[in-house]
């Protein structure tokens, strides 16, 4: 049972053209560390390097994303370095396409603002996505953010169609939010 | 002022900044986990020297392979400060450096080059 549990969930994940998924408490180190594989994949596979480019930059920003703003964290007192946070994080082809995907607890009231900026990005096609970059990036006006406006307009510059995504709401005080971004 | 002298780390880049010789470059990688606690000595470090250097004429190179958001906000901060020691009289050419098909790093070299008037930008493919 346990072999064959096992490798149907393999085989499942391998149907559906996954690189690698991660599920759990995510740290800055394990984003170095599928980073790197990530790339060494990218690489082995003789992917374009623009596209390996745009592929790492969304995981990074999506990666930074969970640890930064999943509601389910953990971080000691001026050790914010060192912050854990639980999420998914998913990288896969299809097609000859690859595409990234991210899923984090929120609270309710915090994911209420994100899905306004999402729902705004969403909008704009790509000479206004890049407009919006330029101005976010020159924007010190906003530190409570850390610069997840930046992140996420970077993530939808990054990609070959439109942002996905989606929130649900799994008590009185938390959402489920999820994105997925084809590159 | 002292030349200022960082390796490359695995997520952040080499600075080399030899003050000295009016010649600062940066090439690498640039997602370091605390983007602020990186970059923050370094953009205070260029505000000074800077003051000291009118009337000079400096080279800046950059040649980065990526960097993430964090990083790209403290680069606009630097290319700012560069472009304010122009206008206080000092000669900048700065050389953005990107590899043959990486339109992602050579797009980046664009859009900083709009912000920039009146430093002398050049975008070289390598």
């Amino acid at each position: 049972m346990l072999a064959s549990d096992h490798h149907r969930m393999k085989l499942e994940s391998n149907q559906q053209g996954i690189i690698f998924s991660f599920n759990g408490f995510i740290s800055e180190g394990i984003l170095f560390a599928l980073g790197d594989a990530l790339k060494k994949k990218m690489s082995l596979d003789e992917t374009n390097i623009s596209t390996m480019k745009r592929v790492f930059s969304v995981f990074v920003e999506q990666a930074q994303n969970i640890i930064r703003y999943s509601a389910d964290t953990l971080a000691e007192a001026g050790q914010e370095v060192n912050r854990i946070s639980s999420g998914v994080i998913t990288v896969g082809s299809e097609d000859g396409r690859f595409w990234v995907v991210c899923g984090n607890v929120m609270r309710r009231e915090d994911a209420i603002p994100l899905k306004a900026r999402l729902e705004k990005i969403r909008g704009l096609d790509p000479a206004g996505i890049k407009a919006y970059y330029l101005e976010k990036i020159k924007d010190t006006a906003d530190p409570a953010s850390l610069g997840a406006s930046l992140g996420l307009i970077e993530i939808a510059r990054r990609a070959s169609e439109p942002i996905q995504f989606d929130f649900l709401d799994i008590d009185d005080l938390n959402t489920f939010y999820c994105m997925k971004v084809f590159i | 002022m002292e030349n200022t002298f960082i390796p490359a780390m695995e997520r952040s880049p080499e600075v080399d900044f030899r003050f000295r010789e009016n010649r600062l470059s940066m090439k690498g990688e640039a997602y370091p986990e605390d983007a602020a606690a990186f970059f923050g000595p370094l953009l205070q470090l260029l505000t000074a020297y800077c003051e000291t250097i009118k009337g000079q004429e400096l080279q800046v190179e950059f040649k980065l392979d990526y960097f993430n958001t964090s990083s790209a906000k403290a680069l606009m901060n630097m290319i700012q400060i560069l472009e304010h020691a122009v206008v206080a009289g000092t000669t900048v050419n700065l050389t953005w450096y990107f590899q043959k098909e990486d339109e992602v790093m050579r797009e980046f070299g664009e859009d900083f080059s709009m912000e920039l008037q009146h430093v002398h930008f050049q975008l070289v493919e390598i």
